[in-house]
């Protein structure tokens, strides 16, 4: 009896705890959700007292809108490229500097500072780099590099992925070095004396004892790519023509701009939908392959 | 046992803290019936406190001396940041007691969502927009009407878009012209003469390619830029013909992709794409103006805004402006009225927002002083910016043979946000080879319904 009485206690106790956060969660983010839910069966505009409501003519719509699947089309490549590019180098410059190389504190602010910038600071950084700074050096070289990359929506993503690299490999990096300063030295001693040589080492021990910072900047990189907004705000706008423009961007202009805020909605719970999908499956997938030290 | 006390102290502090709040507030309410049952004469002597406190901030004490804080969004394009301190310090001069609480955000871009936010939750007491802006939120029914004696101070032509059902609803402060700005020693020394047809305009192209001159400057890295110019061609090559053909458009009875004219329209796009930089999708406003001034580019399709540009650049620098010529010869010189003031129709202090308008529409200085910053016409009677403007001769002929259309008429027919803003995308898309001309003009067709407000 006396320890139901405890446990009674011990759940008041937690319900007490994450109460504050719930009500915040709930109000911050359930109800703008259901919200949007709700509003993305009706053709409203945003602004009059009208919410018609049209069923789920808007989902339909979706997936007849050219502009809609090129915006995925540009987030899916945008995101694949990033968490590639992103995950790789932020693992070799976190095991570069792992490797007790001379300056590492140097190195390591060095890599971090960009992501202390915001990100819409970045997009303009890199559109005078592309549009004024780089082709300077053309002429100063002699050479005849195309550093417009920004104005050719050929070259846009390959811009767009660079700007955001530079921005984030630091901050990932961390995450990779703080996994690899946990990982204890006497697993590599064993190692060695089984005959492992060096990549050896770094696939057999290394990988499978960062799985799970490995989960996490998978996870952030992708959510995060998948999100892209502020970067391209301040760049390339969405263009040249459609050929930057991220879900989010389109999602703005529809509902903001465009005074569909029915139909944005409708693309922003599909987005939220998504979004949960790639996480759930990415953390499965990655959990499975987690190991305890 | 001590954290029992410590509780019960914590507890007590927080029920105190909540009586105190309770009892405050009813405190204040009691206090501050009384200096507003002195203060506003018309006060019944059995108000209730709530009443007497929304006397308190009646209108009618607002112009009396009581201080009153007025809030303000205001949509501005790039030339206008900075204009809020002038109007700042003219209104502290004449009424110190009103003080304005400034929301700026650019009017491309945070304006109409910040806007559609406070549809939701209540305007602020004014808002500066765009002329076009006037027709969007007019028939929400939340604007207010301006009165005539503040309407009375500025052009007539200032009204004529800005008013619905006989009621005025937006000031006009300023204007904009838009057309093709050149370089006059640049024409004088290749004797190239003001173009006023297409062939001629060909001729001048041709020439530019010729002698390496490129013949327009450009930047197409502004999606705006293009959605802008594109308006330009419309409203002489369709709205010169068709003053309703946003109303057509919209009752299935023209359309991009049968208009012959607006076709054309479209196409002079492609005629400055490829007779411009071919970094223009890499090039900013600014670059590009530089670039015009330093010679390099003989034309440039834009507005006012460039003169900020050109001048701050050059101060000599010599140009004139002349419309885009159209098929049939006779394009006119593109006006466009630019800021307007607009005031919430449920704003609580009335008589503030007057003396508002009343320093906006009565002050010279200051509107000279606005104009001469955002390098703009004047929309008020017997006020003319003081800056140099090479090109205000242009104006003046242009404007004595009639030559001038008020853009708004196809602004507010086919509005920007949603429908000229997504179009000129696609039309960018089309310069880049992305999609092809039938495909960017289909998809202007698609997009019908976003073309009104309505």
């Amino acid at each position: 009896m006396k320890k139901k009485t405890m446990q009674d206690k011990m759940n008041r106790q937690y319900i007490l705890l994450i109460l504050p956060g719930m009500v915040i969660f709930t109000i911050g983010v359930i109800l703008p959700l259901l919200l949007a839910f709700r509003y993305s069966v009706t053709s409203w505009d945003g602004m009059s007292v009208e919410k018609e409501f049209v069923g789920i003519s808007n989902y339909i719509n979706l997936w007849k809108d050219a502009n809609f699947r090129q915006a995925w089309w540009f987030t899916i490549k945008f995101t694949i490229a990033n968490t590639i590019v992103q995950n790789v180098f932020a693992l070799l410059f976190a095991v570069a500097l792992d490797s007790g190389i001379k300056g590492q504190k140097i190195y390591r602010t060095i890599l971090f500072i960009p992501c202390l910038v915001s990100a819409v600071i970045v997009g303009f950084v890199w559109l005078k780099l592309y549009s004024n700074v780089l082709p300077e050096l053309n002429e100063v070289f002699g050479t005849n590099i195309n550093f417009l990359l920004f104005g050719d929506g050929k070259t846009v993503l390959r811009g767009l992925v660079i700007a955001n690299n530079w921005q984030w490999i630091g901050y990932w990096m961390l995450i990779y070095l703080a996994g690899l300063q946990s990982v204890p030295s006497d697993l590599y001693e064993a190692a060695k004396v089984d005959g492992a040589n060096a990549v050896q080492r770094f696939f057999n021990v290394t990988i499978p004892m960062l799985a799970p910072a490995i989960t996490i900047c998978v996870v952030g990189i992708t959510t995060g790519s998948l999100k892209v907004y502020d970067l391209l705000v301040s760049s390339t706008g969405g263009g040249p023509g459609r050929s930057s423009t991220s879900v989010i961007q389109m999602i703005y202009a529809t509902a903001i701009s465009g005074r569909q805020y029915g139909y944005g909605s409708a693309m922003s719970v599909t987005l939220v939908f998504i979004l949960l999908l790639v996480a759930m499956i990415q953390v499965k997938g990655l959990k499975s392959k987690e190991v305890q030290s | 046992m001590k954290k029992k006390l410590l509780s019960a102290i914590l507890c007590s502090a927080m029920a105190a803290s909540v009586l105190t709040g309770c009892g405050g507030s009813s405190d204040d309410g009691g206090a501050a019936s009384a200096p507003a049952e002195d203060s506003a004469p018309v006060a019944e002597e059995a108000a209730p406190a709530e009443e007497t406190a929304a006397e308190e901030e009646a209108p009618a004490a607002a112009a009396d001396g009581e201080e009153v804080t007025l809030t303000v969004l205001a949509g501005q394009s790039t030339t206008d940041a900075g204009i809020e301190d002038m109007i700042d310090e003219a209104l502290a001069a004449k009424y110190p007691n009103i003080t304005l609480e400034w929301e700026c955000t650019g009017w491309d871009g945070e304006f109409h969502p910040k806007m559609q936010q406070y549809l939701q939750s209540g305007l602020p007491d004014i808002i500066i927009g765009k002329a076009q802006d006037v027709a969007t939120y007019a028939s929400q029914g939340v604007l207010g009407e301006i009165d005539s004696t503040y309407l009375d101070r500025g052009l007539d032509a200032a009204r004529e878009n800005v008013t619905f059902d006989g009621k005025t609803y937006g000031l006009v402060y300023n204007a904009l012209y838009q057309g093709v700005y050149y370089n006059k020693a640049m024409f004088a020394e290749n004797g190239w003469s003001v173009p006023t047809t297409q062939a001629e305009l060909q001729a001048i192209v041709d020439d530019c390619n010729a002698k390496g001159i490129i013949p327009f400057a450009s930047h197409m890295v502004d999606t705006w830029s293009i959605g802008n110019v594109t308006m330009q061609f419309m409203m002489n090559d369709v709205f010169n013909n068709t003053p309703d053909w946003g109303d057509k458009f919209r009752a299935g009875e023209v359309s991009f992709s049968e208009d012959e004219a607006a076709q054309t329209a479209y196409s002079y796009n492609k005629l400055i794409f490829d007779n411009t930089y071919p970094e223009t999708f890499s090039t900013e406003q600014t670059d590009c103006d530089a670039r015009m001034v330093l010679g390099e580019a003989a034309m440039k399709v834009s507005g006012s805004w460039s003169i900020q540009n050109f001048l701050d650049i050059d101060e000599n620098f010599d140009f004139g402006i002349f419309p885009f010529p159209n098929q049939t010869g006779d394009s006119k010189l593109i006006f466009e009225p630019n800021i307007a003031i607009m005031t919430s129709a449920e704003t609580e202090h009335q008589d503030a927002v007057n003396c508002v308008l009343d320093v906006l529409s009565g002050d010279k200085d200051l509107a000279v002083e606005i104009l001469d910053f955002t390098k703009t016409a004047s929309m008020l009677k017997d006020v003319a910016p003081t800056f140099p403007n090479p090109s205000q001769t242009d104006i003046d002929e242009y404007a004595a043979k009639g030559m001038i259309v008020d853009v708004t008429l196809g602004n507010n027919q086919l509005v920007w946000g949603g429908f000229q803003e997504e179009n000129a995308a696609d039309i960018a898309a089309y310069l880049q080879g992305d999609i092809s001309f039938e495909d960017c003009l289909a998809a202007s067709d698609a997009r019908v319904s976003s073309s009104s407000v309505q």
